[in-house]
């Protein structure tokens, strides 16, 4: 029990939560995410995220298990390890496991034992559900393959934007050491999805794909720099999700780290929202920050920074725009914007419609044109609509929902 | 509606095809229906207003399925018979006003502009029923008994036990279980190869916190359960608490019958 809560503890955190993208591979598992509960601080539980040992032979300053770190340490045996996993799976507590490990040894020792926890899970327990794995950098790509055929997705962690700082932070790590499975993860499944095609019983290759972490607000690096990453990410390795992680001082003072009172969660948020807009809005990264404006706006949300940076595109008018044009109204999201396009043949999009579709007109109706609106909302200067906005509160960065 | 109509208060057994049956009844004598009693519900009966008796008729209730799904197509059919589980008090008002105003239109137009209102409430009401069937296939939570049963007590806003079955039977297939709607008092029963409903007579398990009593579980369930309680907040980072958003995502009121959420095992 103890070992549990000091690895448990230890793997907190890792961000990434989400069971999806595994759609109806072997066992259990849905193209949808399924939470099973959500801790305190707001995130969901989906799966038992868990560390295989928090002993580790690296020192990495932003990382609680760095070897210079006096805290209790503990190890599963892999037996242990997949026979909780079974039987917090049974009571439907969780919908998989989320495996990562600290170094001992060396990479290829850690990596074999990851493996083998899984292994057991898979042939010994048939276990269907949904199996995270960390790829440890600079395992051998065997031991990868293996896991890429076991893992229902893998990921290697970035933690630092750029090459220079991560040598700095963590002197035994480089770029190399993770792009190179990263690569390798995006080859492998491509040729399995190849395979499958022709032969549909081909096995499958990590068939959620792959994630990864950034660590914001430890290294000077700016949002910029770190939204070209994550779109180079989801182009080049097709990543299924980056996930933002806002420092947070977890080791006693280091010289190479900034002293935070709290972490950037304003920041971060920011990040996500303008990760979202990229996947799902239809977005460059070019687009939501350049050389000149480097970094997110923390009072105002990446969308209404975009518009009011573009008066030229607005007012939309909702009843003839194209769909990419109403994503980019601020207050008008995926949801409503697909209602608007399937309904609007029906009859004009009125004051009431936007409302019912729970579309935030606070923000909306600087950007369309509406006859039930004063024409004067939508024909403001970027900088009073942005006074407006601030003045009510809106746009203050309390929305946190992204996850 | 048309105002002239005699107004009268349908009394029906609770079942979809009950309510079917009283939608024929009152579209054949035009009446217009001032609410619908779930005769099970436990709900007053009123005694001001003319009330009618609709004895569920399976022909009937066909005759209006068959109706909506010739009109607006067989997903529609699905959708109202998902809109009728809601918990919502006037829903099956809402379902009475959209089947009158697709009655009325032969071509099924009228419920292809989903932002007229009539037309989104029931969507909406729908939504959140297969909203909270995504929600349960997370927050239902299996105890083993001591004689090799899986249990588990749930207590959602709409009636969805029996559309838990698919997910459940896809992931526990070889292993008899249990789930058990506590509010509406009836379950299913999976017994390794098929579903079937029941309604427990006597009710060994904890109301509240949905614990069944020591001698009934197994050995190894406290162990498991606590286990899952540290985990829980072990897994939580305190520098940066959101009640709100945990709140959100997970109401109150489903909290009962979840072991993590239950105090007195707080670390």
């Amino acid at each position: 029990m103890q070992k549990l809560r000091v690895l448990a503890d230890a793997a907190k955190y890792d961000v990434s939560c989400s069971s999806s993208g595994s759609s109806g591979g072997g066992g259990s598992t849905r193209s949808a995410g399924i939470c099973h509960s959500f801790t305190e601080d707001g995130r969901c539980i989906s799966l038992l995220k868990i560390l295989f040992t928090n002993h580790c032979i690296y020192d990495c300053a932003y990382c609680v298990n760095r070897r210079s770190n006096d805290r209790p340490r503990a190890a599963f045996t892999a037996k242990e390890l997949a026979g909780l996993t079974g039987e917090f799976y049974r009571r439907n507590y969780i919908e998989g496991l989320f495996l990562s490990s600290g170094v001992m040894v060396s990479p290829d020792h850690t990596m074999e034992r990851l493996n083998e926890v899984v292994r057991i899970l898979r042939q010994q327990y048939r276990f269907g559900g949904y199996i995270h794995m960390k790829t440890i950098p600079g395992a051998d790509p065997l031991l990868v393959q293996e896991a890429g055929l076991l893992a229902d997705r893998l990921s290697v962690n970035i933690e630092i934007p750029t090459e220079q700082q991560l040598i700095r932070l963590a002197p035994e790590k480089n770029f190399s050491s993770v792009f190179r499975p990263m690569d390798q993860i995006n080859r492998e499944a491509g040729i399995s999805r190849q395979e499958r095609k022709k032969h549909p019983k081909a096995p499958r290759f990590a068939p959620a794909g792959q994630s990864t972490q950034l660590i914001v607000g430890a290294t000077p690096e700016t949002d910029f720099t770190i939204l070209k990453l994550a779109s180079g990410l989801y182009r080049q390795q097709q990543l299924k999700r980056v996930y933002y992680s806002g420092f947070m001082p977890v080791n006693s003072h280091d010289a190479r780290l900034p002293a935070l009172q709290k972490p950037p969660l304003v920041r971060e948020n920011r990040l996500y929202q303008a990760d979202w807009l990229m996947r799902f809005y239809h977005f460059r990264f070019d687009e939501i920050l350049d050389e000149k404006n480097s970094q997110l706006d923390l009072q105002l949300d990446p969308k209404l920074a975009h518009a009011l940076r573009n008066p030229q595109l607005f007012p939309v008018d909702l009843d003839k725009a194209p769909y990419e044009l109403i994503l980019r109204v601020p207050g008008i999201g995926v949801r409503s914007a697909r209602i608007i396009m399937a309904n609007r043949r029906h009859g004009h999009i009125g004051l009431s419609q936007l409302k019912r579709m729970g579309v935030a007109l606070n923000r909306a109706r600087y950007f369309i044109c509406c006859r039930e609106l004063p024409a004067a909302a939508a024909s403001l200067y970027p900088e009073q609509i942005k006074q407006r906005l601030l003045k009510k509160g809106e746009g203050q960065g309390r929305q946190l929902a992204l996850f | 509606m048309k105002p002239n109509r005699e107004k009268v208060a349908y009394v029906f057994d609770g079942s979809l095809e009950g309510f079917y049956t009283a939608v024929f009844m009152a579209f054949r004598d035009k009446t217009e229906p001032s609410r619908f009693l779930a005769a099970n519900a436990g709900q007053q009966i009123p005694l001001l207003e003319q009330l009618r008796h609709a004895p569920a008729d399976p022909a009937l209730a066909a005759r209006v399925d068959l109706g909506v799904a010739k009109r607006s197509g067989a997903k529609n059919a699905c959708m109202l018979k998902l809109a009728f589980r809601s918990g919502q008090e006037d829903v099956l008002l809402l379902i009475w006003r959209y089947l009158c105003r697709l009655f009325d239109c032969p071509d099924g137009s009228f419920c292809r502009n989903m932002l007229d209102p009539d037309v989104w409430d029931v969507l909406q009401a729908a939504r959140r029923v297969k909203r909270e069937v995504h929600r349960f296939h997370g927050f239902v939570r299996f105890r083993k008994t001591a004689d090799g049963f899986w249990f588990a007590l749930i207590d959602p806003d709409n009636d969805i036990v029996d559309l838990l079955i698919p997910h459940f039977r896809g992931r526990y297939a070889a292993r008899p279980w249990v789930i058990y709607d506590a509010r509406r008092n009836r379950g299913i029963w999976y017994d390794g190869k098929k579903s079937h409903d029941v309604v427990l007579e006597n009710k060994a398990f904890s109301l509240s916190d949905g614990t069944l009593p020591p001698a009934a579980v197994a050995d190894d369930e406290e162990h498991y359960c606590r286990l899952w309680q540290h985990y829980y907040h072990s897994v939580s980072i305190a520098q940066r608490p959101n009640q709100r958003q945990m709140k959100a995502a997970m109401p109150r009121r489903y909290w009962k019958y979840l072991p993590e959420k239950q105090s007195g095992h707080r670390q």
